[in-house]
């Protein structure tokens, strides 16, 4: 699920921030922003600040990106992987798509129950001599404990709005919300069992061994008190470098109500 | 195994909170793009730079990715960067930076570099890698999680060094680190006590005359990893040629430093095509050399080899120096001989080799560096170029670091010409010319090899045009005969001149030249004196041409 077509992501970006998109062809987009996105992203405050002192109507700007690297060179902003703005961009969805509340809209005409799932996106990184990061995607059934992973992929093929449909009734949880996120993370800690801890030992040696070369370093200087506080902060700072430690981080997560069926399409495809 | 884990216990909280006040809540849109960020953010891989495919606009080349992907993944982030002149050390430092951030391993960082560079490092970083540099400024805020960068020089002053000293850096550079092969020094001090993870040391000449310069700056990224000092002098003693024949140290210094020559990199380097320009000088001025000549002789001053030297360069800066030494000297024996000179140097016409440069220049639209060694002539070039309709700017080592920047920024977008004195050496990056007329030959050549560099480096895309301008028949006929044809500076793409004449205990080849000028009685005296330096100096270059050649690549891994 990762952006696979930038240009299509930062479109839909604006547009679901209400923006609206007055030029958009073969990898040029122009934008006209509202109030809210400037403020959020054109780095004016000063300007947005005076604005409000004076009760004035603020004028948001125009802005265009380009993301066909063959037209870098015409007016407007490149955008790609690695361009400072699309890093801020991720930057205010990480605060904007946080947290969430959906329904699925399974179009009934009949009195349905809707069950409650919660759901949470996990970064996880390793971190020895060398970091990585893997991403899970878990969801929780509410009533009965039902683990699904991975989760997102179900989810983006039904249909979900923020309110509750008509003939539509949700049933609520036997599970507390935080007792779930603690199954949850023991869910996580399990999986974690299961994985190859080459690179955790490897990282403990060269921390020991690194440390052993540091003692000797200093062994002439023991009674040197200023000494032998050099050898503890270049310790601590080996430590902070190669101990080894996993961090779990949760990217969003969310209450997703689902009717019956797609509760069970979810759980038994998995 | 004992693997600390952290727990994100925050986010339940908010969520919690959330449901309580029915709000807000993002749009299952923003969400799902949320979640596509993070995938897109995701570092999978222990190893690999993924930096490179950030950045879409820079060319790396093979062995600067080389170069980053060695100091982290083999050095753990701690390396002495040691490429020759020009093969783009900040390159591979802004990589290996730019890698760890968007692994999120940095986020604090402070950068020291000499105060002219500061702003030059501050633009490559964020137009080169978008890393978000700041220089620390007039009010430098030290204690918040961003990338500094700042002088040295101003860092270990109060009140900043008791507040850089606080700091826990995730990531510190020390860049021109040779500047720290003294322990003993404030500097070298300040930089061990800085708070560390990851931490580069940038140089060119990483051993320049001890065997302990290597020790030291090792000892600031890994201690002990040489042994402690006793060890290391008892097993490798201080010669610094061990660190080329004692295989075993050879091998432990591979292991924290990079060390890339130009012959190592499958670059083709454009071309360095060094012309000496003969002049003549007219008959007055050549007769006004002459006379200075004897004048001078007789009365052997430290100002007299100096005063011949100026009138190889302009009228102005030997009138100027001449005025300035009978002011202040009074016991000068021939005062009036120096007196009636001055009337003569007023007469004189304008200097053969002004004449040449316009000649040279004014047919041309190509940009030129003109170095000369006064600022009078400076001047007077500038004057009289402009004369001929020939645009130039000045540069000067003593103009502030945003009047430098500006004259770079005038050259390289207005004007055709850049006349710069001294200290334009180390700092400037100017590839986008490839030009040079070295108005007057210093007789430092490791100060000449710094001046091509300015212009012969990564990023120059033509062959780079090297004017040495020569006076016949005076005293810079001898030097650029006997010194710098001799020992083949021009034909040597980078030197490791630095070494052998620290090796010989050379310390300023001027001075020595200066000397080697006053102390002869006559022509013929010092043109041997001449002929013996550089022999001796181009013997030892032969016989480390030879155990290089021998030896294959000793020193690229």
């Amino acid at each position: 699920m990762a952006i696979e077509n930038l240009h299509k992501f930062l479109s839909d970006y604006f547009l679901a921030n209400q923006c609206e998109l007055l030029d958009n062809e073969n990898g040029k987009v122009t934008i006209q922003l509202t109030d809210k996105m400037d403020e959020l992203i054109m780095n004016r405050p000063f300007y947005w600040h005076y604005i409000k002192q004076i009760g004035q109507q603020g004028q948001p700007m125009k802005i265009t990106f380009i993301t066909n690297p063959d037209r870098q060179n015409e007016q407007g902003e490149w955008v790609h992987f690695g361009s400072p703005r699309l890093h801020q961009i991720f930057r205010t969805l990480s605060k904007q798509g946080k947290i969430t509340r959906q329904y699925e809209q399974s179009g009934s005409v009949y009195r349905q129950p809707l069950i409650p799932w919660l759901v949470l996106n996990i970064k996880i990184s390793y971190q020895g001599k060398h970091k990585k990061d893997e991403l899970l995607s878990y969801g929780l059934q509410l009533i009965n404990g039902t683990l699904v992973s991975p989760m997102m992929e179900k989810l983006s093929k039904l249909n979900l709005q923020p309110v509750i449909p008509d003939y539509c009734y949700t049933i609520s949880p036997l599970i507390h919300n935080k007792s779930a996120y603690q199954r949850m993370i023991r869910y996580v800690q399990d999986y974690l069992r299961t994985k190859d801890y080459t690179w955790a030992k490897e990282s403990w040696d060269h921390l020991y061994a690194e440390g052993k070369l540091l003692e000797h370093f200093y062994k002439e200087d023991q009674a040197d008190k200023e000494k032998q506080n050099q050898l503890q902060q270049a310790l601590s700072e080996i430590e902070s470098r190669f101990r080894p430690r996993i961090s779990i981080d949760i990217i969003n997560g969310g209450l997703f109500y689902l009717s019956q069926e797609s509760s069970n399409v979810v759980r038994s495809s998995s | 195994m004992n693997i600390q884990l952290n727990n994100d216990t925050a986010f339940i909280e908010e969520l919690e909170d959330a449901l309580q006040q029915d709000g807000p809540f993002s749009s299952w849109q923003l969400f799902q793009m949320s979640y596509q960020a993070a995938q897109t953010t995701l570092t999978p891989e222990f190893t690999g730079l993924t930096a490179p495919k950030h950045l879409p606009h820079m060319e790396f080349l093979p062995h600067q990715l080389d170069c980053a992907r060695q100091i982290i993944e083999e050095m753990n982030g701690r390396g002495l960067l040691a490429d020759e002149v020009g093969l783009g050390k900040t390159i591979e430092a802004g990589l290996i930076l730019k890698e760890y951030m968007i692994r999120g391993l940095v986020k604090k960082a402070l950068i020291l570099v000499p105060a002219s560079l500061v702003n030059q490092w501050v633009l490559e970083l964020s137009q080169k890698f978008y890393i978000p540099a700041v220089s620390q400024g007039k009010r430098p805020v030290w204690d918040q999680n961003s990338i500094i960068v700042s002088s040295i020089d101003t860092a270990k002053r109060q009140p900043h060094r008791d507040i850089i000293l606080e700091q826990e850096y995730d990531f510190i550079l020390i860049d021109e680190a040779h500047k720290l092969k003294n322990h003993k020094t404030k500097n070298y001090e300040f930089v061990r006590a800085l708070k560390k993870k990851y931490c580069l040391l940038l140089t060119a000449t990483p051993v320049q005359n001890k065997l302990s310069d290597i020790f030291n700056l090792v000892s600031i990224l890994k201690p002990g990893h040489l042994g402690n000092y006793e060890d290391f002098t008892a097993n490798y003693g201080k010669d610094r040629n061990n660190l080329f024949n004692d295989e075993h140290l050879k091998q432990l210094i591979q292991k924290v430093m990079v060390r890339n020559r130009r012959q190592d990199t499958k670059v083709d380097w454009t071309e360095r095509k060094v012309q000496t320009v003969w002049i003549a000088f007219s008959e007055s001025e050549q007769q006004a050399y002459d006379e200075l000549t004897s004048i001078t002789s007789k009365a052997d001053t430290f100002s007299s080899i100096t005063l011949t030297r100026e009138l190889c360069s302009s009228r102005e800066a030997c009138y100027l120096s001449m005025k300035k030494m009978l002011q202040q000297e009074k016991q000068i024996a021939n005062r009036e001989a120096y007196q009636d000179f001055l009337k003569v140097i007023e007469e004189l016409p304008h200097h053969a080799k002004a004449d040449k440069v316009v000649e040279l220049i004014g047919n041309t639209d190509e940009k030129f560096i003109i170095f000369t060694e006064y600022r009078a002539t400076q001047l007077y070039l500038q004057w009289y170029l402009q004369q001929h309709g020939i645009s130039s700017v000045p540069y000067r080592g003593g103009f502030k670091r945003g009047k430098k920047d500006w004259m770079k920024q005038l050259f390289q977008n207005h004007a055709q010409v850049l006349i710069a004195t001294e200290a334009g050496g180390e700092g400037i990056n100017l590839q986008f010319c490839n030009n040079m007329i070295n108005y007057d030959l210093p007789w430092n050549p490791m100060r000449l090899e710094q001046r091509i560099g300015r212009i012969h480096r990564f990023g120059q895309q033509q062959d780079v045009h090297i004017y040495n301008f020569a006076l016949r028949n005076t005293m810079e006929e001898h030097v650029l005969n006997l010194l710098y044809e001799k020992i083949h500076l021009f034909e040597r793409v980078v030197g490791n001149l630095d070494d052998i004449l620290a090796e010989l205990d050379i310390k300023d080849v001027e001075q020595e030249i200066q000397t080697i000028f006053r102390e002869s009685e006559t022509e013929g005296e010092a043109k041997i004196k001449l002929d013996n330096l550089s022999s001796v100096i181009s013997l030892r270059q032969d016989q480390l041409q030879e155990q290089e050649d021998w030896d294959g690549n000793r020193e690229s891994s």
